[in-house]
Parts: C-alpha cells; structure tokens; sequence
C-alpha cells in the first residue's frame, strides 16, 4: 500500500527538482499552444528552462506545468521514443479528435495508467473502454503489459500508448486543454473558465492500477481539479481517489462524468417499429395472452437507486414460451426497474405508459390497457421466429433506453410467469398505483413553485402560450402539469417548458409576476397578463385545440361550457364552431377561455368568478362523462342539488330558455355578484 | 386603439333585440370586435357609444369593389400586418395594361386573352382581373374610343381608366362607368372634378401624391367631397419607396393611428423598368390592385401562383378533392397509396411517387384539409372514413387486390382498417421522400 | 421614406462567410450578414443590413441535377471546379453552393474524392463556398470531416444540420472555424430548438444561418414565406436564439409540375420564373441569403436586389 499523502509530496518535490535540471530553450512540435497547459493557465509562452520555473511559480507549483516543461524539454529531436508511443500529439489530429468527441462518435477520454498485476484485467478494461466508443491513453507499464498480452495499439484502435513513464499522462491533460481552447472558447490566462470548462464539460475518466511512482501519482491527483473521476482499482490508501473493482472500474466512471451510451439497435429475433403500433394480434393469429381477464396480469415501473439496476438485465421468473402450450393464458408480471440521475418518483407512471406503445412496436406482439389491467399477446409467427417472453422483456428495456437516453442510464425487466408470484406482485403494485393515485389527485398549485408550458400550438397559432398546472391541464386535455415537466426533462428545449410563478399578483384570479413574465416573452411580446383562474380578465390565450370553450352570458350572470363534439346550437347564440373561429389563433379574449373537459372540475375552474356555482349550461354529453366525478364534487362543496340546476341542451338551446329554466331551479349565479 | 368584444358588449343596449340580426348583443359584439359587423345596425344605440365603436369597429381599411358581375372584386378591409397573425383576405386585381394608341386588334386580344384565360392549381380558377386602358392619346376621343373596344369585347372584366384628365376620364366613364371601373387619379389639382366624376358613375378612386403625408390629406379632402371609396398610389419615382411606404400604410391602418390611410394600395408596375420585381413586390407587401403590361407565359403562371400562395389562409390549408387519383398508367394489380387531402401532403406525395415510376393509385379521403399527423391525432382519419371512402370511391372494383398502403404516421390505425375493411392494410413510411424506395421493396403481388 | 416601424428593440445578428488573404484565407471576397434592425427593405436611415446574397448552386454528380440544368449548361456540369469558375464568372454569383451529390450513390465510400472536389471548387472560384455535405447520417462523421479540412481558413458555410442530426456538421464547423446551416421544417420553435441545441454543443451564434425550409412556389412556398417572416419578427422583438440571419433555397423549384413538364420552348423562362419569384419572396421575407440553380436567375435577382438595396455592394453597409 502506498500512502497518499506522502506520495504526492515526495511526487511533486521530484518534479520541481527534475524542473529545475532541464536548462536551454525547447518546444513541442506541431502545436500553436506551446505548453499547452501553462499557455492555458498564464497566457505563457513557455520556450526556456526559464520561463517554465516562472510560470511554475505562477502557477503554485502544478504539477502539470512541471510535467509538461520536463517531458518538452527531453522529449526533443532524438529524445523522442519510438513507436508505438506517441509522445506529444499535435494540433491537426488533436483536431481531428476533437471532432469526433463533438460529433459523438467517441463520447469521451480515459487515461488508464499504473502498474496491472495481469494484464487480462487491463486488457479486459481496455476492450470495454473500446466498446463503449472511449479514446483512451496509456501511460507507463501500463503499456507493456497490454503489449504483452497482444493487444493492438494506436490511435485506429482508440487505445494511445503516451509514453513509457506515469508523468507522460500529462499529454492526456494538455489534450484535454486543447481541446478546450479550439472547441470551448477558452482564452489562454483565464484559468477560471479553462477549469469550468474541464469540469463540466470534458467528459474525461482515470483509471488507475497500483504500483504508480510518486510523481505519477502527483501527476494523476491534480486530475481531481479538472473534475476528472479517478478510479483506483487498489493499493492505495488515504486520499480521495475511489477504489473500485476492474469490472465495475468503466462503468462507475462514464456514470459520474454522465458519459452515455447510445443504444439504437433491438437485438431480438422480431422487426420492432412504429409502423406495428396498430396491428392487432387475432385470437386464431395468438401463440399465449396474457391478462385481459383471462389470467392475472400487470405491470409496474419503478426508480431503483443506480446499485441495484443492472443495466440490459432481463430475467424471466416463471415458465418461458416452450412450457407454454399454444393458445393459452398465462399470467404476467412486468417490472422494469429503472435508475438514472435525473430520474424522479413522480416520473413513474408517465414512463410506465411507454411499457403499452413499445409493446405494440414489436411486429408480433400486442399490449392493450395499463396497470392491472393489460392485456398482452405473442403471435404464433413470432414464437415462430424464436421470440421468447424474455425478448419482450428486452425490447421494453432497450426501448426506455433509446427514447430517454438522458433520464435513463439503467433499465432491467423482470418478466413474472409464475402465478403465485404474479398474485403477490399484483398485490404489491396495486397498493402503489393508489399511492399514485393519491399523490397526483391531492397535487395542488400551491404545492409546487414551477407550472409548464406548452408552446406546441405556435405553428398556426404563433402567440398562444398555455400554462399548465397541477390544477389546470392544457387546454386541449392531453398534456397534465406531470406531462409537461416530463416532457422538458426529457426535451430541456422543447415546447414545454418551466414556468416560475413568481411573486402572486391575484391570488384569485390566479395572476402570477413570473407567468406574466414568461407568457409575454413567450408569446412574443403580443400577451402582457394572464390570469389562470379567470376567463373574464386577461384570460388565457386559446390556440385552436381546446375541448371546451367556457364563455360568459352577461345575461344569466353565469357562464356555460360548450365542448368540440357538440354541433347544435348554445344559449349564446353561437355554436361552437363559430366560437371557436372568433376566439382562437391565439387571442386573449376577455368573457372566453378554451378549457380541457377536467378543469371544471378543478378547485381552481372559474376561482375568480365564484367557482361551479357560475355553471349554467353544459351538453348533456359532458354532463353525463363527468356525472360521477361532478357530484361528488359539488356534494363535498355542500351543493348537492346544483348538478340538476346545470341546463343543458334539452333544458334550452336560446337565452330566452336558459333563463327562464334558471329561474325556475333558482340557479345560484343568478344571485352572484354581478360578471360585468 | 381595438376593441375586444367585452368592451363593445358593454357599450351595447343589452337588450337582445335580434334587430341587428344575431341573436344576442353578445354574438353582435363579437362580430364587431372581429372588424366584421355593421354598427349601423344597432337600432339603439346612443351617440356616444356609436361615436366610440364606429372609430374602432369599422374595419381598418376600406373595403373597395371593382368591376361589377362574375369578375367584380373587392380590396381592402385587411386586418393584420403578417399573414400568419391570421390570414390576407383580399388578394390584389392584377390587371393588364393597354393603350389608347394601339390598334384596336390589340386591345382586344389582351383584353379577350383576360376574359377567357385561365389556370387551374389546387382545384381553383386563377385568372388575371381586368384590363387598364391608359390615355397616351392625351385625346379624349381616342381614350373613349379605346374603352369602347374593350366594352365591346363583352368579356365584362373589370377596368381602371387611367387618365389623368377628368376631361379625358369623364368620356371614358360615359362608356364604362355604370360597370364600377376604377379611376385613376385624382392629384391635388384635380380631386374635386375627380370626385364629382366617381360621385356620379359611383365609382371608386385611386389619390396620387408624392408622399404617404398628402396621401392623407387627399383622402380627407375626397371624405369632404363625399367620397370613401379611394385607393393610394403607391407608384413613387423609386421602386425602393415601395415596401417601406405599404408597410408603413398598413401598420399604421392597422393600429388605427392614422385613419386617413386606412386605403387599400394601387401600384402600376408599368413605370418602372423591373416589372417582375416590381408584381413580387406588390403581391408580397400589400398591394390592392396592380397594374402590369401583358404577361408573358412563364411570369403568368408564377404570379397568379405566388398571389394564391400569399392569400391561402394559414389557418385553412387548402384542400383537395377527395378521390382516387393514378399515378401513371396504374392498372388492376397496381399499389393503392392512402394519404389525406391536405394539398401540400398531396403533391408531395404525388411528386415521389412519379419519380418513383411506379404505377400506382392515390386515394385521398377527406380529413378537412388536416395532414396525417393532426389527422390521425384528432380523429378526422379513422377507420370508417378508410371504410366508407373505399365504398364511395367503388376502389372494390378499380383494382384486384385487397390491399391498402397507409402512410407511416397513420400506423395506430393499421389494426383497426383492418378490422374494418376487410383490406390488408401495409404501413408505408413516415417521410414520402422514402416512398419509391418502400415500393421497389415492399410491393408484390 | 422615413423610419415607420414601431421600436422593435431586437437585432439580427452577424455571420461571415468567407475569408480574404487579409483574413488568413484564399477567397477575392468576404461577406458580413446581418445587422438588421429592421423588417426587410424598411430602415434606410438606420440599419437596412447587407443586401442579399445571391448563391448558385452546383454539385459534384450531377446525375442527381435537375435536367434542366444540365440540357440548359451541357458538358460544364461535369466538370465541378469549372462549373463554379463560371458560377462566378459567367452567371455573376455572389456564392457557390456545392453540393456533395456523389454520397447519394447507394455505398458511397470513395471519402477522398469529398476532400479533392472541396478543394478543387475552392480553386475554381474565388468566392466563398457554400459546402452541403452527406445525404446519408451513416457516412456523416467521415464526410464532415473531410470538408471541414479541406476548408480549413476559408470561413466555409456547411450544411445542413437538423435536429437529431446536427453533430456532425457542428464538429466540422467548430473544429476548422467554419459556420452552418441549421435546418427545420418550417417551425419557428423547432428552429429556436435547434439553435438552443447547437448553442449547448458549444457552436456559437455568429457561426449559425437559420435555413426555415423553403418549399417551392406552389408547394408550400406560403408556410415558408410566413415562417420567415416569424422568424425576422421574432428576433426583432429581441428573441435573440432567432436572431441569426437566414438562407432560403426552394430547391424543388425545377422538379415541380408545371416547370418540369412545361413546353420545352418555354420550360427554361419558367424555371427561371419559379425560381425568380420564390427567391425574391424569400428576400422579401427576410433571407439573407436566396439560392438558384438556373444559370439565368441570378443576374435578375442581383439587379433587383441592387436596385431595392440602393445600389449597395454585397458585404456592404
């Protein structure tokens, strides 16, 4: 064991002393930037022993600098080493490395380094890094060892042997540097942003084998500053680098410098597309189903901690298809388990409904419903082509992974065939899906501090900003405030966006500073305010899509709701299609809101106005669709009988009807204060 | 300052009389507030509340007829700065330019050649709108006679008597004038005789001045002589003034700053030496009426098709027929391709599937002018209309097979055709551009 | 005229194209884009911007070109770096745009051909390039590449990115200095989307044209012409991810209908028309930069601009 401590002490004090040996002027070859460590951190040219102590004393003592100045200095003419190592790497294929790092086709670097105890370990590490498009350097034995064991080396395999000794990794610092002056717009002697630019955006790792010189371990600690993650596979103590087993070494890695894989391929035996969404599985088509009241079926995801999502895992715990006799029903159980950095609990169930559309994808496969209540098949001519239940399982996982590359860094599935384990899970996800159930229908505006937005309109109606919040969704109906925050986790610059509500301006009217804010930034200047409770002052813009139209009939005092499906004609004279033309395209028309078909029946429908109790008019048919929901909502308001005061369009279909059916049932908007 | 219908309501009697003929001061209100009611129809309202919405409730530029009959048009009465704010109304009266001097065999063929020719694009007839028959002459005789050759060509198209003469004008009228010919010009030296000239014949007038300020004035002054129906010539020494001056109009006609502009623009192409830069510019920015010599073939159809372009309402895509339409020589086993009636998904489709050279059937259903993806997401492409459209358009007996290519983003609904037609359905790909090389692969008999 | 609009408070911002011996390059000319305060045309007495540029398009295996062109041009067509010589020379182009039409051969792989022709039409014309490269995301990284090198130091113009497909041309623009073409369907907000993208990949504006889609007259030419007037309109009022000025090229123009199945006698006039009257709208609409193929289009375009811009120089303020 070496102790740390003592080691870069004694490292950096053999490299000031190696420092101060070099004398006369020297150069790298090929490079713009000189040292390119020193020019980045001072500004320097550095071209003499000289001026290399300057800058080093400038720079308090980095052992980069050191480094650098010491390798340049002996690393001239016939000083350089021969093949396979590269020495210093110049500015024509650093750019061509770095265009590659842009252009994603390597995801990052990775500087393996130390003395391997054999070299299949460092093999083994080294073929990973190659698989998961990492250009990595090598620096010290590290070379030898990996010559030994056969493995090719050079710049077309991604594996770049530095140098011979541990202080030749500093080549992997002045690459990262570089590649910071010519991509990242850092200026030369601004240390500050070169050190940020390193930390949040150089998507580098060290790995480290034991046995590394004093120096070297000087070297690699400074890494720490740039932000680099450096795993240590043993053999040292103190310090903070983080020790780690060589299978886990890659992966810990890429996960902390948020270094993804991108997976684009679904490697099982069945065409997966888009295209089969809608093909249904007939019953005389079916291998098995599952669920669809046939047999107990579910499916639940989850948000594991990172430790215990094996990424691509996929296990089948029961009978797989060939212990499955043709055209039976089997139960199912799918839980896929999901980690990621960003990932969060609430996100759940919006993920949890991708499980029925990647289901549908595969060309032989079919899924209907969610929760408890799915109902699956697997065609005969699938089970034909060798697809296996374990292969749904796999094109659920592989499907997450592709269409949230960012939210998601492991997926694993857990397809559930054994019936007492399927009961049990059942038991278990039911009790969380009412969790769920509890959690979102209790979610108020006032529980959170971000509403979203939804700008997806803005190709035919080019002002119309939507604000969505938890208790008013979109007013087309189809994207909740959950939908919208999911959406910008996944699309950070997409249509939906945060929405900070800032300072409350109305509380009734639901008027918020940062709403305004974002409303006229967002609607290009065209909206000023925006209340989020009422229709009758600076309402919400209506783009076109809404399911409902709510507008205001000066004459009862009230305000009736007209939704798309309903074609007669509406106590205000106008039908909805006339409505609709006048007050879309993304005006703000004061006494009209488009509204989603749920908002009514939200706490917050109408708040400035006086609530539910301003209902006048509403079809038959929503009525009916909202009936159960209605009533107990206008019980709990303590207005049992107000449902039946709603007219519809068997009550009245002019004015002239609506108010005499109003003051027949002493409609309670009629002695409301005054809309106007 | 605009209105929003609340506003208006409040302004209203509240009574619900229907006298104005909706059937609430509410619906009334609404329909003033979007520029396109009548104040004058409201029996009850007070002075001040007529005074206060007649300002802001008259549309913001004159509505003006041209012409009388099958070919009248109308300019005017816009209401937004850009098009995508919510759509041009009115495109321009393009019309051709002949002189008092030419022979009377030339006249006539321009104007016979606008009277019949015709061009038809997206289902719609687009023609040029009139002739304007200019006084080189300086004669009033020749301009009369002028006029009478066109009059007597019976196309009936609509005119603009460009004499600057009222002298010249008024013989030119006597000829045309029950027939709403538009007259041009009236200058500072010549509105009153100019209006006494469109009061009697009714009318309306182009004002010439060298600046869009005494383009105000004029029009104020021809109010005074009892005259609203006036367009503003816009046709400055440089064409360089053009855009800067109609944009200006129109912005300040719009917000209502400046009433006395609320015109609609009259531009005449001929004076200037690039006249196809000068029709873009007119179409493009604003212009009512436009005057241009006779078009050659190639500048013909790429004007009236840009007019059309500039004056399709965003808001409304265009649509096509619903139908079965081939694609080469299609015959019993050819692929039947299903797409909407959405005329830019239409031709698209229609353009990749010649280059793929393969024969085949477009069948258009009728999603109200919506492409695949709004189409599929509201419902208006469903099963039954695949179902009922197959019916209507006998495509039982048009082909041999029973199977249908649906576009790639309709796939949801695959299962579903299926179910209920009887048909096999295929789903194509998502981008037409990808359609030929999905037919070489994908279709076998 | 005087100055009308209302304050709008935004400015769109400036690219250059192309560098000039002075400028470390090899290029005659070097253009400044942008720098409109104003909608398009209006501003005289403050800012009206550059005056369009006028861009002639060529390509490298014009199988793949509209016949049209190529009947009308004849033999020149096959020689690249000659067909930009007389882009310059004869048709009084402000810049070429080539395009790399040889990837379109299904199993493209001959990458050292994509460096040679770069340099060849860079050679042929003195005029800054205009470089569109892969039509296949598969061969993107190696194609980029290539043009971006060969380009090194001439302020190239690369396209086209689009979202989920832009990194490619990014890498080469950011690693040899050159700018891009951003691309979306006729979307404001996509085109804002894709701007934020390249912006959070490190491009920076300066180095960005927004290319909105340009259909052809007739065929969706209406959402392009609006697109960009939304664009222009939005970045005036200060939305400063639009404020990059814009490339339109309605390059189906000699593909449609009526231009390809006119009357031979005419079918060139037409062309030309097409072409004339989608670019100038396009200019109308507040493109920076309107691209033909015609040969005879672009001394009509260059007059008019000339005369609409005050006889302003291209480059020019």
């Amino acid at each position: 064991m070496t102790e740390m401590k003592t080691a870069i002490t004694l490292g950096n004090a053999s490299l000031k002393k190696k420092l101060n040996a070099i004398e006369g002027p020297f150069a790298y070859e090929e490079t713009a930037y000189h040292l390119p460590v020193a020019y980045a951190l001072t500004g320097r040219p550095v071209h003499t022993a000289q001026e290399a102590i300057e800058v080093y004393n400038l720079t308090d003592e980095n052992p980069f600098v050191a480094c650098e100045s010491v390798l340049a200095f002996s690393e001239q003419g016939p000083g350089r080493e021969p093949a396979p190592y590269t020495g210093f790497i110049g500015d024509a294929v650093l750019r061509k490395l770095g265009y590659s790092l842009v252009d994603g086709s390597i995801l990052g670097l990775a500087l393996v380094i130390g003395t391997p105890g054999n070299s299949d370990t460092a093999s083994r590490i080294c073929r990973e890094l190659q698989e998961k498009y990492m250009l990595t350097f090598l620096a010290g034995d590290v070379v030898p060892s990996l010559s030994s064991a056969s493995v090719k080396l050079g710049l077309e395999y991604r594996l770049i042997p530095l140098g011979s000794t541990s202080i030749h990794g500093v080549h992997f610092v002045d690459i990262i540097t570089r590649v910071a002056l010519m991509f990242g717009g850092v200026v030369p002697g601004d240390p500050g942003r070169l050190l940020a630019y390193a930390n949040q955006r150089a998507k580098a790792i060290a790995i480290v084998f034991p046995g590394l010189d004093n120096e070297g371990i000087a070297l690699v600690d400074a890494l720490r500053l740039l932000g680099i993650p450096i795993l240590s596979l043993g053999g040292y103590e103190g310090g903070e680098w983080t020790t780690t087993l060589p299978q886990d070494a890659v992966r810990e890695g890429m996960e902390r410098k948020g270094i993804k894989v991108t997976v684009t391929a679904i490697p099982i035996p069945m065409s997966c597309s888009p295209a089969f969404e809608g093909k249904s599985i007939r019953k005389e088509e079916m291998y098995v189903e599952f669920g669809g009241g046939r047999s107990p079926a579910f499916e639940l995801l989850r948000v594991k901690p990172a430790s215990e999502v094996t990424d691509g895992l996929i296990r089948v715990m029961g009978p797989e298809i060939e212990s499955v006799k043709e055209g039976s029903a089997v139960p199912l159980g799918i839980i896929v388990d999901v980690a990621g950095k960003s990932m969060r609990k609430d996100f759940e169930p919006v993920l949890e409904r991708r499980i029925h559309n990647f289901v549908n994808y595969g060309e032989g496969s079919w899924h209907v419903a969610q929760r408890d209540l799915i109902w699956v098949r697997i065609s005969k001519d699938a089970v034909k082509n060798g697809i296996k239940i374990e292969h749904i399982g796999k094109l659920i996982a592989t499907k997450f992974r592709i269409d949230f590359p960012d939210l998601l860094d492991a997926v694993q599935v857990t397809m559930v065939t054994d019936l007492q384990a399927v009961l049990a899970g059942k038991k278990e996800a039911e009790g969380i899906y009412e969790e769920r159930d509890r959690r979102i229908q209790g979610m108020k505006d006032t529980d959170v501090d971000l509403f979203y937005s939804c700008t997806l309109c803005q190709t035919f109606a080019p002002n119309h900003v939507c604000i969505i919040t938890p208790e008013r969704p979109a007013l087309c109906g189809a994207i909740s405030w959950l939908d919208g925050k999911i959406a910008y986790e996944i699309s950070p610059s997409g249509a939906n966006q945060p929405v900070e509500k800032g300072v409350v301006i109305d509380r009734d009217k639901g008027e918020f500073e940062g709403v305004n804010r974002f409303v006229k930034k967002a609607s290009h200047g065209e909206v000023e305010r925006c209340s989020l409770y009422s229709i009758m002052e600076y309402p919400m813009t209506c783009c076109g899509c809404f399911e409902c139209i709510a507008l205001m009939l000066p004459e009862v005092n009230g305000i009736m709701v007209v939704n798309r499906e309903y074609k007669g004609d509406t106590p205000s004279g106008m039908s909805f299609s006339t409505l609709a033309g006048t007050i879309g395209g993304g005006a703000q028309t004061p006494g009209f809101a488009g509204i989603s078909k749920n908002y009514i029946l939200s706490d917050r429908f109408l708040q400035d106005e006086g609530g539910i109790e301003r209902l006048v008019w509403l079809p038959s048919l929503v009525k009916e669709e909202l009936k159960e929901r209605l009533v107990k909502k206008l019980n709990e308001l303590g207005h049992p009988d107000l449902f039946e005061k709603i007219a519809d369009e068997t009550k009245a279909t002019t004015l002239e009807e609506l108010v005499a059916f109003l003051d027949e049932v002493q409609h309670p908007a009629l002695a409301m204060k005054p809309l106007l | 300052m605009v209105l929003k219908a609340l506003d208006i309501y409040k302004l209203l009697p509240k009574k619900n009389c229907k006298e104005c003929g909706d059937p609430t001061c509410l619906t009334f209100a609404m329909k003033l507030a979007s520029g396109k009611g009548d104040i004058d129809k409201c029996p009850y309202l007070d002075l001040n509340a007529k005074n206060i919405l007649g300002a802001s409730t008259r549309p913001p530029i004159q509505l003006v007829k041209i012409g009388v009959g099958e070919r009248r048009f109308a300019v005017g009465e816009e209401f937004v700065v850009f098009r995508h704010e919510k759509t041009f109304y009115h495109p321009p009266g393009i019309m051709f330019q002949v002189s008092d001097i030419w022979p009377a065999e030339k006249i006539e063929s321009v104007t016979r050649r606008v009277g019949s020719e015709h061009f038809v694009r997206v289902g719609t007839d687009l023609t040029f709108s009139g002739v304007a028959i200019t006084n080189e002459s300086g004669d009033p005789d020749v301009f009369s006679k002028a006029v009478g050759v066109v009059e007597a060509t019976g196309t009936h198209i609509p005119e603009v008597l460009m004499a600057a003469d009222p002298v010249v004008q008024e013989e030119g009228l006597k000829k045309c004038g029950n027939f709403r010919p538009l007259i041009y010009s009236a200058t500072k030296d010549t509105y009153k005789p100019m209006c006494a000239l469109a009061k009697k014949f009714g009318s309306p007038l182009v004002v010439s001045a060298k600046d869009l300020e005494s383009l105000g004035e004029m029009t104020k002054l021809c109010n005074a002589e009892g005259i609203t129906d006036l367009l503003l010539d816009l046709s400055f020494p440089s064409l360089r003034d053009y855009v800067p001056a109609a944009t200006e109009i129109r912005q300040k006609s719009i917000s209502r700053s400046a009433p006395e502009l609320g015109y609609p623009i009259f531009l005449d192409t001929t004076r200037y030496e690039m006249q196809d830069t000068a029709l873009v510019l007119g179409i493009d920015k604003y212009a009512g009426v436009i005057v241009t010599p006779a078009l050659g073939p190639a500048s013909s159809v790429a004007t009236l098709t840009l007019r059309q372009n500039i004056y399709t309402d965003p808001q409304k895509p265009i649509q096509m027929n619903p139908g079965i339409y081939p694609v080469g020589n299609p015959g019993k086993e050819s692929p039947v391709l299903l797409t909407v009636n959405f005329s830019l998904t239409y031709f698209t489709v229609q353009g990749y599937l010649e280059s793929s050279r393969v024969p085949c059937y477009m069948f258009i259903v009728d999603t109200e002018g919506l492409s695949v993806l709004t189409a599929v997401a509201a419902g208006k492409l469903n099963e039954t209309l695949v179902r009922d459209s197959i019916k209507k358009f006998d495509l039982e007996n048009l082909v041999s097979h029973r199977r249908l290519i649906i576009p790639g983003y309709a796939s949801p609904l695959s299962g579903k055709i299926e179910e209920e037609t009887g048909w096999k359905v295929l789903v194509g790909p998502r981008d037409a551009a990808e359609i030929g090389d999905y037919l070489q692969k994908e279709w076998k008999i | 005229m005087a100055e009308n609009s209302p304050d709008l408070g935004g400015k769109i911002g400036y690219v250059v194209l192309g560098a000039t011996k002075a400028e470390d390059g090899t290029r005659s000319v070097s253009y400044r884009l942008g720098g409109e305060s104003d909608l398009p045309f209006i501003g005289m007495k403050t800012s009206l911007g550059s005056i369009p540029l006028v861009a002639f398009e060529i390509c490298d295996d014009p199988s793949y070109w509209s016949p049209i062109v190529t009947s009308y041009t004849g033999d020149l067509v096959s020689d690249t770096p000659e067909w930009a010589t007389a882009a310059e020379q004869q048709y009084g182009a402000d810049l070429v745009r080539l395009y790399l039409t040889s990837t379109k051969r299904r199993g493209f792989d001959d990458f050292p051909s994509i460096t040679k022709v770069t340099e060849d039409v860079l050679s042929g014309t003195g005029l800054p390039l205009v470089v569109e490269g892969s039509n296949e995301p598969a061969i993107d990284s190696e194609i980029f590449q290539r043009c971006g090198e060969a380009g090194q130091g001439e302020r190239l113009l690369l396209g086209t990115a689009e979202a989920g497909r832009y990194r490619s041309v990014a890498a080469a623009a950011m690693a040899y200095n050159h700018s891009m073409v951003a691309q979306s369907p006729i979307d404001i907000n996509l085109a804002k989307q894709l701007n934020i993208l390249l912006r959070e990949i490190g491009v920076k504006a300066d180095h960005i044209m927004i290319d909105p889609y340009t259909g052809s007259l007739g065929y969706g030419f209406e959402y392009s012409y609006s697109v960009m007037e939304r664009i222009r309109y939005a970045a005036l009022k200060g939305d400063t991810d639009l404020a990059m000025p814009m490339i339109a090229s309605a390059m189906d123009s000699l593909s449609v209908k009526e231009v390809r199945e006119a009357d031979p006698v005419i079918r060139d006039d037409i062309a030309v028309a097409w072409e004339f009257y989608a670019a100038l709208s396009s200019a109308v609409a507040g493109a920076s930069i309107v691209c033909v193929r015609h040969p005879k289009t672009v001394p009509l375009l260059k007059l008019a601009f000339r005369e609409l811009w005050a006889g302003k120089k291209p480059g020019e303020f």
